[in-house]
């Protein structure tokens, strides 16, 4: 054993910057699988525009007069990714809902008679849904709504249904409406920030997060 | 008589410390523990070596068994459809176009204009690689089977079993960047979830002893970024799915190859008529049913319902009945779980009737794949429901297997009941059955609860009414009921009361699991110093020996 040891300690000793060199040589491999994007790993939790120019307008008020009137609407957000294309617009898919008064907190707010929400499920990324009608939401989303019922919000692929006049908080302690009521979300969808002018609805703005 | 009652017995805390200066001991559990750990390394490079020249790819030391056991032949089978499989999408790869705008209308293509004649070479070289590549699955699952039913990992082959595992998981992996090239509604879907589902590896809870950590090196994130290719399914994401689709099965096979060279043995251990079989098979049924395309892909509509691939039906059913964050690490995690119960599995006897426990995780694991899948593919999947009856069974299964083997080992030991039964085994899933049930059962945590929608029904039948009569006239008259969790009844109510019983499940959970592995590692210890002792007399013995002879 004694013999060894210089031995020993000198194959050690060799052994570890040739594993570092391996280490690194691997890195830059791995790191070539890894997309090229303008906000890096934050690309998918940070929003990469708070103030989009021009203003995309998501719905009219003339569309959403009744109570639980809902318009559906793409907004368009650009975010730089290496492809072909160089940059990718993610396209959100979004709703705008009419809240009937009673649910409405703050009636001198005209903001807040509209809630506006990205379509994207916060479970699993799908495209969720607007559900208007109580079987449908039975049948199609495993979720026995009580009575009277309004619309839900409900997502196919895991079904997670959201109740629009309930709030929940998001992972930043704010709270949302769209309190998750059945299914594994963990989250109420992600809010979009918007403007009312001149009769229209301008989303200014998204919250982050989420696989586009 | 005086002094031995001036002698005080030893208090509670000297006899726990005592207790921990003996597990700490050079002869305790611990002291064992501490010499493993040092002579891992050295024991872990033999075990391996030892395991890799066992190693069975294609059973090939199952050759002669093969012959009149068809079970023995899976191996050559799996690799003869592999080579179908790899044979058809070459042919496919020279139609194919990976773009998000031409891959849905290439594939329309290759299925309708590529014929001789009226014969439809393309609708054949596609069904060939579609159902062959089920075909792949299938066998790989059977083979996975066939290995843990028959105790085949045992003697040093738990290499073999792993292998086989891996092969599994890379042919479901093949298969899920396989469908996405086809650009269709059910493929894109399926792609979301599986690289959105990875996010949640980077939402450890920070009572996890380093979980902030592995929060911050953002290792979930960049698998889904690695995946996509940016922050969104696009031409990125097709180009990376093909390139991983063709380079899982290349990368394998020069593995393979090389075994094969080094060792020289027969690859497919089947005749050529049995290739010939297993090659018309899949020809029909690409012929009575071609295979299907769907509607393309569309990211602004979510169909209702969406199903995946056939062999992700039960995982995907299980993402729906969990909290997200457990259901990833359940997913990433089930191949971990098989290989430690693979390693948990000690004894030498392999035959049917002498390792139930883990004959019955083998049942488990098939009938939650083939009753999940069954009740998704009808329809009749109840989230609220099913969860219950899983977990439920789940524990009956273990019990089952638990109380098969120890009516086993008594007999084979000759052993009275309470000398080989396992207290804590046996409560910590008779607690875990309990207080799951009920928690399922009682527990109002998101929705109407499991147990009132039998007095609905009751009500229904009793009062004449429709289902939402019913509902109405219990939230007037037993509101006790909590029949909808909302945030009035919650405020009225307290905390629910579903919290609490997991939270007591948890608890009574991890004390019982502790305290089991406390007392199994003292009567460990024990055991082995038993041994050492019984070493340490035989050898005595010998060294004494030479003495009498000295004195002649």
């Amino acid at each position: 054993m004694n013999e060894n040891t210089r031995r020993t300690f000198l194959k050690a000793a060799t052994t570890i910057p040739i594993i570092g060199g391996a280490v690194l040589a691997m890195h830059s491999i791995l790191r070539y699988f890894k997309p090229t994007m303008a906000g890096g790993l934050d690309a998918l939790t940070a929003p990469p525009d708070t103030a989009p120019s021009p203003p995309q307008v998501a719905a009219e008020l003339s569309d959403l007069q009744t109570p639980w009137a809902c318009k559906d609407f793409i907004y368009v957000r650009s975010s730089v990714e290496y492809s072909s294309r160089k940059t990718q617009g993610a396209k959100i898919p979004g709703f705008v809902l009419r809240l009937p008064d009673e649910f409405v907190k703050d009636k001198s707010d005209p903001k807040s008679f509209y809630l506006i929400v990205q379509r994207i499920c916060p479970h699993l990324g799908c495209t969720f849904n607007f559900v208007p009608d109580r079987d449908v939401l039975h049948g199609g989303y495993n979720y026995l709504a009580p009575q009277p019922f309004h619309p839900y919000f409900a997502c196919p692929c895991h079904l997670s249904v959201y109740d629009p006049t309930h709030y929940q908080a998001n992972e930043s302690g704010v709270e949302l409406r769209g309190k998750v009521v059945s299914g594994p979300a963990p989250r109420p969808p992600r809010f979009m920030d918007f403007d009312i002018k001149d009769g229209k609805i301008f989303i200014t703005g998204t919250e982050g997060g989420g696989v586009g | 008589m005086a002094e031995l009652a001036m002698t005080p017995k030893p208090g509670l805390l000297a006899r726990t410390a005592a207790f921990f200066r003996n597990l700490v001991a050079k002869r305790g559990a611990l002291g064992h523990g501490y010499h493993g750990v040092l002579d891992a390394p050295a024991n872990l490079w033999g075990w391996l070596q030892d395991r890799w020249e066992k190693m069975d790819l294609f059973d090939e030391s199952h050759t002669e068994r093969a012959k009149t056991n068809p079970w023995y032949a899976i191996g050559g089978m799996w690799y003869w459809v592999w080579m179908l499989v790899i044979g058809s999408g070459v042919l496919l790869m020279i139609f194919y176009i990976p773009d998000t705008n031409q891959a849905f209308g290439s594939i329309e293509r290759i299925m309708e204009n590529w014929k001789i004649g009226a014969f439809p070479i393309g609708s054949m070289a596609r069904g060939l690689h579609k159902y062959g590549a089920d075909a792949f699955i299938i066998l790989a699952t059977m083979r996975v089977y066939r290995i843990w039913f028959t105790g085949g990992y045992k003697g040093g082959h738990e290499l073999s079993f792993m292998v086989a595992l891996l092969i599994l998981i890379i042919g479901m992996y093949s298969g899920l960047t396989g469908y996405l090239l086809i650009w269709n509604q059910r493929a894109l879907w399926a792609t979301k979830v599986m690289a959105t589902f990875p996010t949640y590896l980077d939402k450890n809870p920070s009572w996890i002893p380093g979980g902030d950590f592995i929060n911050a090196t953002n290792q979930g994130k960049t698998t889904a970024q690695v995946l996509l290719g940016g922050t969104s399914i696009g031409p990125a994401t097709v180009t990376r799915f093909y390139a991983f689709h063709f380079m899982l099965s290349f990368v394998l096979m020069i593995f393979f190859e090389l075994r094969v060279y080094h060792r020289d043995f027969k690859r497919m251990n089947i005749g050529r008529w049995t290739k010939l079989i297993i090659f018309l098979i899949i020809i029909a049924v690409a012929i009575f049913i071609p295979a299907a395309q769907g509607s393309p892909a569309n990211p602004e509509v979510t169909p209702n319902p969406i199903l995946s691939d056939w062999y992700f039906l039960a995982m995907y059913q299980m993402l729906k009945l969990q909290d997200p964050y457990l259901a990833t690490i359940l997913t990433v995690g089930i191949p971990f779980i098989v290989i430690f119960a693979l390693f948990m599995d000690r004894r030498p006897e392999s035959k049917w009737g002498q390792r139930q426990i883990f004959n019955w995780i083998g049942i488990g694991g098939l009938i939650y794949f083939v009753l999940f899948s069954f009740l998704i593919i009808n329809e009749i999947a109840d989230i609220h429901r099913d969860p219950p009856l899983w977990y439920y069974s789940m524990g009956l299964f273990l019990l089952i297997g638990y109380f098969q083997d120890w009516a086993y080992v008594m007999k084979r030991d000759n052993k009275r009941w309470w000398e080989t039964f396992h207290l804590f085994f046996v409560a910590f899933i008779a607690v875990s059955m309990l207080a799951n049930t009920l928690y399922h059962y009682f527990g109002d945590i998101r929705e109407h609860n499991v147990r009132a929608k039998g007095i609905v029904e009751q009500v229904m039948a009793a009062k004449n009414m429709t289902m939402d009569q019913a509902y109405g006239w219990l939230e007037s008259n037993r509101p006790g009921l909590n029949l909808w969790h909302t945030n009035e009844v919650v405020t009225a109510t307290g905390k629910p009361r579903g919290l609490e019983l997991w939270r007591l499940h948890a608890a009574a959970w991890l004390g019982i699991a502790a305290l089991g592995a406390l007392v199994g590692l003292k009567r460990w210890g024990a055991k082995r110093d038993a041994q050492q002792d019984a070493e340490t007399a035989k050898a005595k013995p010998k060294a004494a020996a030479p003495a009498p002879a000295a004195q002649a």
